[in-house]
């Protein structure tokens, strides 16, 4: 389960945190086993060294900074903390580096120091990605800066060229430009053209024209010729040098290059803070019945460990105690769940759907989350939507055409001789810029990823922007999504108590003894259901073993949850869930004025006690309702909870009252999404994905929010972090601007390539000025692609 | 003789770009200048 999460106001409730994560944090972070994840040993390595005894270098996510005025302060907070001996906090990236002695202080002690000024720290998982950012990111700047200052000065040598008539400068004088020329542009060979050698290298092992081939072909004929040119001034291939033109060309295309870098850079960092968390916190039996909480990273084989339906399985393990049902959508692509019965293995990264399961550890691995969903961002970036598919498939012939005219402008061009036909036909291969067709849907999806993730929004099927920009209906859930959740117990009913019931009791007050609530607590910790949860922490004492003679505890979606419990008075079998469920038994009658409840706990024969659980509307739901309503959005709000309930709900955030819908089943909500479906209507579905999975996975495009089981999450299209609902018009929004650039980029993208080869075939076009066209059109594109990643400015009041 | 003087130099100051570069000066462009902004 995930921490604190920022919130808008300061009157909102958060969200329920079970008492023992609180420590768990600083519990996690204070191991020394974990620390490797963040941090590096600055002295000596760490084979020899203890780690409790040198200095160490931690790499964290601060979160809530706004300006750089905030990075001073966290660098402040950072440094006032005794064992602390450097802070350096940068307010772009939002990253901070600590250099700290592991002898003097703990990393829990600078954690709150931030936390203390105000920020949220989180270690920031990703050193290896990282570097590896940083040294392709160095890597392209040199190169660029290569071409930039060969490029100035070559230009110096070929300006008399360009001043005096032929034969005005001395031969020797003329000679040596040449030679300096040529020197110069060896570095822009060597350095600079390395990606497009590469590229084109693999292209032709692949026997295929892909968009870098005709660039590298025009650098190396240009260079080439110029080179004859100086060293053997003779031959067919004239005398003219062109080093200025192949230098030139060169910068402007890798400015263009270094500008789609950059967006990309920012972007992946958005998207690396957003993935960032506490690493993963997981029961561990220690004794037969006696579990304790602990980071995944600590686990051993043959570790015995527990696992709840909707989360995931850390590691390889065997099926102990009882069957289950998994989905291993994210490893083998296979979304259909599989049955695996007691003795079964179990792998890594799958999902446990049905039932609270312990599993024996066969087998560890290497963070596989962070790495499955790093990968999958990585895959879901290169997607293409359809858009960006058709332009890739035009690509290859348009490539081979060019190809042909290259050669055209060559043979045309031969009747004034072979200097002129080869230039004529370098500046074909260089002007036209089919790059510009697949720069566009890229640069402007990944521009529009960034913003989002800015705001805490994952997107992590780029199809879903497309998707999103033709949606006409938005769907939400009502628990968790459209409210904040349930926040606490506001009414009990009991059996002698008056009817009206009691109003924001505690638990002693409802009569309930220690061995009781922990019973409670652990049918309900079972479950990472909404209402389950709440209850948990509402009967929560602050020592809450993890286990209590509860056992076969079976969950029945959309109903509740049923166990078997070792009660000091003998077994009783315990239900805990909706007035269907509860009233299943024989015998169990819920009085009339407790059956408006939101959940029921009933032993067999016998109600026991029913809760009233407060919810309350996001603060920006009423808003975020107004705003999509005003972009022409029809809102439906379908919930399992009872009708009284969400008709309040819909009345409080102004939604129309045929548009929300009680008592929904999963299945019903499936048939109602067909159904709108059937009517052409494109839906996005808003949801935590609890029961609901089926609903997520039909609906064009679906959206999860953090606090949703990780398998939706894993599922969702779209994951939003924080609780700002106002995500989701504002995503819609972006997705609409985004559609629209990208199809404006391709048209100047083709209209610029129709216009420009004829020019150049007919060779009036040099190629210097063939380069600054291509890298022209280039950098357009991306530019056009720029606004989508900025936010919004705020206008200033007077 | 001026002309392989240039070339010299600006080999050179590739070389020193390629120190810069590698020793991190680029990483942040914005942080040194608000260093100025801070109290101490």
């Amino acid at each position: 389960m995930l921490t604190s999460v920022t919130t808008d106001t300061p009157n909102a409730p958060e969200r329920q945190v079970l008492p023992e994560l609180a420590t768990t944090t600083a519990r996690v972070v204070d191991d020394p086993q974990e620390w490797q994840a963040f941090s590096t040993p600055v002295a000596a390595p760490v084979a020899t060294a203890d780690p409790q005894a040198g200095e160490w270098s931690s790499y964290i996510s601060v979160e809530g900074m706004h300006c750089a005025a905030c990075a001073l302060n966290v660098e402040s907070a950072l440094l006032g903390v005794p064992g602390v001996s450097r802070a350096e906090v940068d307010a772009a990236s939002k990253r901070a580096r600590v250099q700290w002695h592991a002898g003097r202080v703990k990393p829990s002690a600078w954690f709150d120091a931030v936390r203390r000024a105000g920020y949220d720290a989180i270690p920031a998982h990703d050193p290896v990605g990282r570097l590896q950012r940083q040294s392709e990111t160095r890597l392209a700047l040199w190169q660029w800066a290569v071409a930039g200052f060969c490029m100035m000065q070559v230009m110096m040598y070929a300006a008399p060229e360009y001043v005096y008539g032929p034969g005005e400068i001395p031969a020797d004088s003329l000679r040596l430009l040449h030679w300096a020329g040529w020197v110069l542009s060896l570095p822009v060979l060597v350095f600079s053209c390395t990606p497009y050698w590469k590229s084109a290298w693999h292209d032709l092992k692949a026997r295929r024209v892909g968009m870098d081939l005709p660039v590298a072909l025009g650098m190396a004929i240009a260079f080439v010729v110029s080179s004859l040119a100086t060293f053997a001034p003779g031959g067919w291939w004239g005398d003219t040098v062109y080093f200025d033109s192949f230098t030139m060309f060169v910068f402007f295309l890798l400015t263009g290059r270094w500008l789609t870098l950059r967006l990309r850079d920012r972007t992946a960092g958005a998207l690396d803070e957003v993935l960032n968390r506490l690493p993963e916190a997981v029961q561990r039996q220690t004794e037969p019945g006696v579990w304790e909480q602990v980071s995944a990273r600590q686990l051993r084989v043959d570790d015995v460990i527990r696992v709840n339906p909707g989360e995931r399985f850390v590691a390889d393990g065997q099926l102990l105690d009882v069957d289950t049902w998994v989905e291993e959508a994210l490893l083998t692509g296979e979304s259909h769940p599989q049955e695996r019965r007691v003795g079964d293995q179990v792998l890594a990264g799958s999902h446990n759907l049905s039932q609270q399961v312990m599993v024996r550890i066969t087998q560890l691995g290497a963070d596989t989350r962070h790495a499955q969903i790093v990968g999958l961002m990585h895959d879901a970036a290169l997607d293409k939507p359809r858009v960006g598919q058709l332009a890739d498939r035009w690509a290859k012939p348009f490539l081979w055409g060019v190809l042909v005219a290259a050669l055209a402008a060559f043979a045309y061009g031969a009747a004034q001789g072979w200097p002129h036909a080869v230039m004529a036909a370098v500046s074909v291969l260089i002007v036209t810029c089919p790059c510009a067709l697949s720069l566009a849907t890229p640069s402007a999806l990944i521009a529009a990823a960034g913003r989002m993730a800015r705001e805490g929004v994952l997107v992590r099927k780029v199809q879903a922007l497309e998707a999103l920009s033709q949606v006409d209906t938005v769907v939400f859930d009502k628990t968790g999504t459209l409210t904040t959740g349930l926040s606490g117990v506001e009414r009990v009913w009991q059996p002698h108590l008056p009817s009206t019931g009691l109003a924001q009791p505690q638990p002693e007050a409802a009569g309930l003894e220690v061995t009781t609530r922990h019973a409670w607590a652990a049918l309900a910790a079972a479950s990472n259901h909404p209402v389950a949860r709440a209850v948990a922490s509402w009967v929560a004492t602050s020592e809450q073993p993890l286990s209590h003679g509860v056992t076969s505890i079976r969950e029945v979606p959309g109903e509740g949850l049923e166990g078997e419990w070792e009660s000091p008075t003998g077994l009783q079998r315990l239900r805990l869930g909706s007035l269907r469920f509860c009233e299943a038994w024989p015998g169990v009658h819920v009085p009339e004025s407790a059956r408006s409840a939101t959940v029921h706990v009933v032993t067999e024969g016998q109600w026991w006690m029913s809760l009233l659980l407060a919810e309350q509307l996001r603060p920006d739901a009423q808003a975020t309702l107004d705003a999509l309503q005003a972009m022409g959005l029809t809102v439906h709000l379908m919930s399992g909870d009872r009708p009284e309930q969400v008709q309040r709900m819909a009345q409080q955030c102004g939604l129309d009252e045929g548009r929300a819908h009680g008592h929904c089943t999963p299945q019903d909500k499936l048939d109602r999404l067909r159904q709108l479906q059937a009517q052409g209507h494109r839906l996005l579905m808003v949801g935590d994905g609890f029961n609901d999975m089926p609903v997520l996975a039909g609906a064009d495009v679906s959206m999860a929010f953090a606090q949703a089981v990780p398998l939706a999450q894993a599922h969702a299209d779209v994951v939003a972090l924080g609780g700002r609902l106002m995500v989701v018009a504002h995503l819609i929004g972006l997705a609409r601007q985004t559609l629209s650039v990208v199809r404006g980029s391709l048209m100047w993208a083709l209209a610029y390539n129709f216009l420009a080869i004829p020019v150049a075939v007919l060779g009036g076009l040099p190629p210097a000025l063939a380069g600054l066209g291509m890298a022209a059109s280039s950098l357009w594109v991306v530019l056009r692609a720029l606004p989508l990643n900025k936010t919004p400015s705020q206008t200033h009041s007077v | 003789m001026l002309i392989p003087l240039s070339v010299g130099l600006v080999l050179l100051i590739l070389l020193g770009l390629w120190w810069a570069i590698h020793s991190g000066q680029f990483e942040s462009l914005d942080s040194e200048a608000e260093r100025i902004l801070k109290d101490d």
